[in-house]
C-alpha cells in the first residue's frame, strides 16, 4: 500500500519537475540545422477574411521558398488584436518571430530600444529604398536606422454619401463654412451628418488632427509631439474648440463615444449617415467589393479636410504607413530573413494594388496597372500630397498615446474643457 | 479508522500533484508579477529596478482608484444577484412540473462564450438599432439613453450582461447542492404542516449555506478580477467610466507598455481580493460551522 | 391555491424565453452579413439566410483540426481537474492532518491571481522548459487554473457527505484508495457533474493561453478559429457567428448529458446508501 503511494508519488513528481524545471535544450529546436532553415513568420491576414492578402503572401512564400531551396517559411496568422498581444508577450522573452509585422514610429521605439528589431539598412541599400515612396521608410527609422519596411500607404479622406448631398441639394465642401452648413442642413433634416465609432478613439483622433492641421499648419501636431512645440499653443485649443463646437452642432452619431469603428462604418455604409472619415485602406468597399450593393459604391465620393477660415493645406493629409515587415535582432536565420523582408517587399506593391486594394509603400505606376478611378485619384493624391502627418497614435511613444486617445473621448464626450484637454496632452508629452 | 485516514503518504499522494500544479503554474506567476511590479519595464527592453515607486503611483493614480470603486461596485451587485439565483435555484429544484427542461433552458446563455455575448448586448444596447432603444423608441420614448456612451449610465449598463452571463454557473451549483438535501428531511418537515415556502427558508437554505458562503467568495474574487465584457464591449469607456482594475492593468501592461505598472496593480488586485475573502470569510462563519 | 402556480409559470416561462433567445439568436446572426448584422434590427430575421457563411466556416481554415483540439485538449483538463480536485477536497475534509486548512487557503489565493498579468511569467516559464507551441502546456495550464475554483465548490458537498459510509468501509479493511474511487467519488457524481460542465465550459471557450503558447496550426482550438475571420481592418461578423454556432452545439449536448447526471447521481447514490 504505502510502497505503490510512494511510487506513484514519485512519478507525479517526477512529471512535474520535467514540465517546472531544467531542460533549455529545447527551445532553441527547429530554427536551424544544418542545412535546412525555417523562418518563423507571423502576420494579421486571415485567409478566411483577408483571403486576397492571404494569398499574395502565400504564393510570395511560394517564390520564395523556390528560390532559396532549403529555406521554408512557417507561418502564423493572428486577428489585429491578438497579433498585438503575442507579440508583447514574445517579446518579454525575446521570442519574436524571425519575421513579423510592426507599426510604425511610436509602436517599434520600444522594441528598437529593446534591441529586438533588426536594423534593416542594409537590405534597403542596393536600390530597394528607391522602391519606396518617400518618406514612408523614416517612418520606420530611428536614428536614422530604418526598422521596418512598409507594406501599406494611407491618407484619411472624408467619405460622403452623394445620393444623400443630393437630396438635400449639397454638395462637397471646399471651406470650414460650406462643412458646418451641411452638418446643419442634415441635423436639421434629422439626418446624422458623420458616422464616427469613437470607442476606438484613434477615429476621433482623425478629426482632431485635420482641424489642428488647417487651424496650426501641416507642422505643428509633428513638432508639438517631437517636443520642439507645445500644446499650450493656442491653435490647439481651438481645435479642440471647434471639435466640441461639431459634437454640440449634433454633428456625429447618437451615442457614438460607445460605437465601434465597423459599427459607424455600417451605419455610413447602409445610409444611415451621410460622411466617414476613414483611412483609405477602406476603399475596396466603396469600388471592388462585390458584396457592396453597386449602387452604394456609385453613389460614393471622397473630399479632402476643407480649409478652416481660409486657412491650411487641403494637400495636407493625415494618414502614413500602416503595418510593415521587421526582422528580429535575435533570430537564428537574420541573413535568410532579410533576404525573405528583401523578397516579399518586390513582389507585394503591385499584387497588393491590383489583387488586395491595399495601397502599397512602394510607388506603382498607374499607367501599368487597371485601377478603379478613386484608386487612381487618391495616388494621385498623394503623389500630390504637401505633407502627410502620421496618424498621432502611431506617432507618439505608447504610453502617450494612450493618453491622447483617452483625452480624444473625453473631448468629444464634454468630458473635459479644451483648456483640460490641451493642458493633459502637454503634460503627457513633457513626461 | 484514524491511522488509515492519518497515512501520511496517501495525504501526499492525494495533496502534493494538484499542489505542485498550482505552485508552479500560479503562485510562481504571481511572485514574478509581484517582483515585476518594483520595476520599471516595457516589456521589451532592459528591466529597471525602481522599488516601491509603481505601488507609490498607484495610490495615487485617480484613475487606478476609480477601476478599485467600479470593482467594488460589480462586486456588491454580483454579490446581492446571489439571492435571485438563489430563489431561481429553489424553484428549479422544487417538485413542480417541467423544471427538468427549465433548468436546462436556463442555463444556456452561460455555454456562450464571452464573444457571442458581448456580440448579443451590443446589438441590444445599440444608440440607434439597438433592441432596446427600438423598445423604447416603441414606447414613446423620444431620446433614449445611449447605453454605452454616456459616461453617467455605462457602468450598470455593463453590470447587466455580467450578471446574467453568470447567473447560470451559480444556479446550477444551488441547484446541484439542493438537489443533495436529503428528502426525508423536506418530508418531515411537510408532515409537521409547514409550507413550501417555509420549508424553502428554514430547512433548504440552511442546509446548503455551506455552499452559499462558497459563491459568496466566488461572486466577490470574480468581480474583483472580472474583465471579459467590459474589454470587449466598452474598453473601459468613455474616458474610463467602466473601467475595472483588470481592465486597467490589462490598459497599463498591454496598451501603454508599462508592464512594470501593470504588475504593481495585478499585485494590489490580489491583496485587494486577498482582504475581501479574509473578512467575507470572517462575516459569513458561524459556531456551528465545521469548514471555516 | 391554483392562481399563484398560473402566475409563477407564467413567470418562469417568460424567463426562458429570455434565457433561450440568444441561441435562436445566435443562429439568425450567424446567416446574415455585416450589412444586415450592423444595419438592419437585430430582431429581424436573415432577408436571405448566409449559408454560405457556414460553407466558409468548413472550408477555409482548418475547423475540423480545431474542433478536434477543442475537443481532446477539453476532455483531458476537464477530467484531470476534476480527478485530482476531488482527491485534494477528500484529503482535506476527510484525511487527518494538521496542515489542512493552510493548503486550502493556498488553493483558495490560486482562485484570486488574474489571467492577464499570468501570460508573460507563464510564457517565459514554458519558453524555458520548451513547452512553447504544445499543447501538453495549455492542459496543464487549464488544469491549474481551474483546480482552485473545483476545490472550492467540491468542498461544500464534501462536508455535507455522511461519514458513517466510510467509517463503516475503513472498519471492513478498505483501503483509502478504494473508498475514494469505489464509494466516494460515486456518491458524489451530481457535483462531480456539476463541476465537469463548469469546467467544459470553461476550457472549451477559452482562448488567452491557446493564443498565447500555440502557434501551429495543428494544435490551434476552437475559440482561435474565430480569429481566421478578423481582418486589419474589417471583422466577418456572419462567419464568426457561424464558427460560434458550430461551437456551442457540442457544447449543448454534452451539457444536456451531465446535466441530467446532476439528478441521476443522487438517485444512484440514494440506492446504494
Amino acid at each position: 500500500m504505502k510502497k505503490k503511494a510512494v511510487t506513484l508519488l514519485s512519478l507525479l513528481l517526477m512529471l512535474l519537475l520535467a514540465v517546472a524545471g531544467c531542460g533549455d535544450d529545447q527551445a532553441s529546436e527547429g530554427e536551424s540545422d544544418g542545412e535546412n532553415k525555417t523562418i518563423q513568420f507571423m502576420h494579421l491576414w486571415p485567409e478566411g477574411n483577408s483571403t486576397a492578402h492571404y494569398n499574395i503572401v502565400e504564393d510570395i512564400i511560394d517564390g520564395f521558398e523556390k528560390e532559396n531551396p532549403g529555406v521554408k517559411v512557417d507561418v502564423e496568422v493572428l486577428s489585429n488584436e491578438q497579433y498585438k498581444e503575442k507579440i508583447k508577450v514574445l517579446s518579454s522573452s525575446d521570442k519574436l518571430p524571425d519575421v513579423g509585422m510592426t507599426w510604425a514610429a511610436g509602436y517599434l521605439k520600444p522594441y528598437v530600444e529593446g534591441n529586438q528589431f533588426a536594423p534593416l539598412n542594409d537590405v534597403l541599400d542596393g536600390g530597394l529604398e528607391d522602391l519606396f515612396v518617400s518618406g514612408t521608410v523614416e517612418a520606420y527609422s530611428i536614428d536614422g536606422q530604418a526598422y521596418g519596411l512598409p507594406l501599406e500607404l494611407n491618407i484619411a479622406p472624408v467619405f460622403y454619401n452623394k445620393a444623400m448631398f443630393d437630396e438635400y441639394g449639397l454638395s462637397a465642401p471646399e471651406t470650414y463654412e460650406e462643412f458646418k452648413n451641411i452638418v446643419s442642413v442634415l441635423a436639421d433634416n434629422g439626418v446624422a451628418p458623420i458616422a464616427l465609432g469613437n470607442k476606438d478613439r484613434w477615429t476621433g483622433s482623425l478629426w482632431y488632427m485635420y482641424l489642428a492641421d488647417r487651424i496650426g499648419g501641416p507642422n505643428l501636431l509633428t513638432e508639438a509631439i517631437n517636443g520642439t512645440e507645445t500644446f499650450h499653443n493656442a491653435e490647439f485649443q481651438k481645435a479642440a474648440e471647434e471639435i466640441q463646437n461639431l459634437v454640440n452642432q449634433d454633428a456625429f452619431v447618437q451615442g457614438f463615444n460607445g460605437l465601434s469603428d465597423q459599427e459607424a462604418k455600417s451605419l455610413f455604409m447602409n445610409s444611415q449617415a451621410a460622411m466617414y472619415l476613414i483611412g483609405s485602406w477602406d476603399l475596396p468597399n466603396y469600388t471592388t467589393n462585390e458584396e457592396v450593393p453597386q449602387e452604394f459604391r456609385d453613389s460614393i465620393g471622397y473630399f479632402s479636410f476643407p480649409t478652416v477660415d481660409g486657412m491650411g493645406d487641403r494637400n495636407s493629409w493625415v494618414g502614413g504607413p500602416g503595418v510593415g515587415l521587421f526582422v528580429a535582432e535575435n533570430s537564428d536565420v537574420k541573413d535568410e530573413a532579410k533576404a525573405f523582408v528583401k523578397y516579399f517587399v518586390e513582389q507585394w506593391g503591385e499584387q497588393a494594388v491590383t489583387k488586395a486594394g491595399v495601397i502599397p509603400a512602394t510607388k506603382v505606376d498607374t499607367d501599368k496597372v487597371d485601377l478603379h478611378q478613386m484608386y487612381i485619384d487618391v495616388l494621385n493624391d498623394l503623389s500630390n500630397a504637401s505633407n502627410i502627418t502620421l496618424f498621432a497614435d502611431v506617432q507618439m511613444d505608447p504610453d502617450d498615446a494612450q493618453t491622447h486617445l483617452d483625452l480624444i473621448q473625453a473631448l468629444f464626450g464634454l468630458d473635459v474643457t479644451p483648456e483640460e484637454f490641451t493642458e493633459q496632452h502637454q503634460e503627457a508629452l513633457s513626461n | 479508522m484514524n491511522k488509515v485516514m492519518s497515512n501520511k503518504w496517501m495525504i501526499a499522494l492525494y495533496v502534493l500533484p494538484s499542489l505542485m500544479l498550482v505552485a508552479i503554474l500560479i503562485f510562481i506567476p504571481l511572485v514574478l508579477t509581484g517582483y515585476y511590479g518594483l520595476t520599471e519595464w516595457n516589456g521589451a527592453g532592459v528591466m529597471k529596478f525602481v522599488g516601491l515607486e509603481n505601488y507609490a503611483h498607484a495610490l495615487q493614480d485617480e484613475q487606478f482608484r476609480e477601476s478599485v470603486v467600479h470593482s467594488f461596485l460589480l462586486a456588491l451587485f454580483s454579490t446581492l444577484s446571489l439571492g435571485i439565483y438563489l430563489v431561481v435555484s429553489l424553484i428549479l429544484a422544487s417538485k413542480i412540473k417541467g423544471t427538468n427542461l427549465l433548468r436546462k433552458i436556463y442555463l444556456i446563455p452561460m455555454l456562450l462564450s464571452s464573444v457571442a455575448i458581448a456580440q448579443l448586448w451590443l446589438k441590444v444596447y445599440h444608440p440607434t438599432n439597438g433592441m432596446l432603444n427600438s423598445l423604447l423608441n416603441l414606447l414613446g420614448v423620444d431620446h433614449p439613453p445611449e447605453w454605452l456612451a454616456n459616461p453617467d449610465i455605462v457602468l450598470y449598463a455593463i453590470f447587466i450582461p455580467i450578471l446574467w452571463q453568470y447567473a447560470g454557473f451559480y444556479i446550477l451549483i444551488y441547484y446541484a447542492a439542493l438537489k443533495n438535501v436529503p428528502e426525508e428531511l423536506i418530508e418531515a418537515a411537510r408532515i409537521d404542516g409547514a409550507t413550501p415556502l417555509q420549508i424553502a427558508l428554514k430547512v433548504k437554505v440552511p442546509l446548503i449555506s455551506g455552499i452559499i458562503k462558497v459563491t459568496v467568495v466566488l461572486a466577490i474574487v470574480g468581480s474583483l478580477k472580472y474583465f471579459d465584457l467590459i474589454y470587449v464591449m466598452t474598453g473601459g469607456g468613455p474616458n474610463g467610466a467602466s473601467e475595472v482594475m483588470a481592465s486597467y492593468m490589462y490598459k497599463e501592461a498591454f496598451g501603454s507598455y508599462h508592464f512594470g505598472y501593470g504588475s504593481a496593480i495585478a499585485f494590489y488586485l490580489l491583496i485587494i481580493t486577498l482582504i475581501m475573502t479574509y473578512f467575507t470569510r470572517k462575516l459569513t462563519a458561524s459556531k456551528d460551522d465545521v469548514q471555516y | 391555491m391554483k392562481l399563484p402556480y398560473v402566475f409563477l409559470y407564467m413567470v418562469l416561462a417568460l424567463i426562458a424565453v429570455f434565457q433561450i433567445y440568444p441561441l435562436i439568436w445566435l443562429l439568425s446572426f450567424s446567416l446574415k452579413d455585416n450589412t444586415e448584422i450592423f444595419g438592419k434590427s437585430p430582431f429581424a430575421l436573415p432577408e436571405s439566410p448566409k449559408w454560405e457563411n457556414y460553407v466558409k466556416v468548413w472550408t477555409d481554415g482548418n475547423i475540423g483540426t480545431y474542433f478536434f483540439n477543442s475537443v481532446w485538449i477539453t476532455v483531458l483538463s476537464v477530467a484531470l481537474t476534476v480527478l485530482l480536485a476531488s482527491m485534494v477536497t477528500f484529503a482535506i475534509t476527510r484525511m487527518n492532518w494538521k496542515l489542512n486548512k493552510p493548503v486550502l487557503g493556498l488553493f483558495m489565493v490560486g482562485y484570486m491571481i488574474p489571467i492577464h498579468s499570468a501570460l508573460i511569467p507563464l510564457f517565459s516559464m514554458f519558453n524555458k522548459v520548451g513547452l512553447i507551441d504544445n499543447p501538453l502546456s495549455i492542459v496543464i495550464t487549464y488544469t491549474a487554473y481551474n483546480l482552485p475554483l473545483t476545490i472550492m465548490i467540491l468542498l461544500g458537498f464534501y462536508y455535507s457527505l455522511p461519514r458513517e459510509m466510510e467509517e463503516a468501509a475503513i472498519m471492513d479493511g478498505c483501503s483509502i484508495n478504494r473508498l475514494f474511487f469505489k464509494i466516494i467519488l460515486p456518491m458524489t457524481t451530481p457535483v462531480v457533474s456539476t463541476t465537469v460542465i463548469i469546467n467544459m465550459i470553461f476550457n472549451w471557450n477559452e482562448f488567452v493561453f491557446v493564443n498565447t503558447f500555440i502557434s501551429s496550426e495543428k494544435y490551434k482550438t476552437l475559440t482561435v478559429g474565430i480569429q481566421n475571420f478578423i481582418g486589419q481592418y474589417m471583422t466577418d461578423w456572419g462567419a464568426i457567428g457561424a464558427t460560434l454556432m458550430i461551437s456551442v452545439l457540442p457544447l449543448l449536448i454534452a451539457f444536456i448529458f451531465f446535466s441530467d447526471r446532476i439528478i441521476d447521481g443522487i438517485t444512484a447514490g440514494a440506492v446504494k446508501g
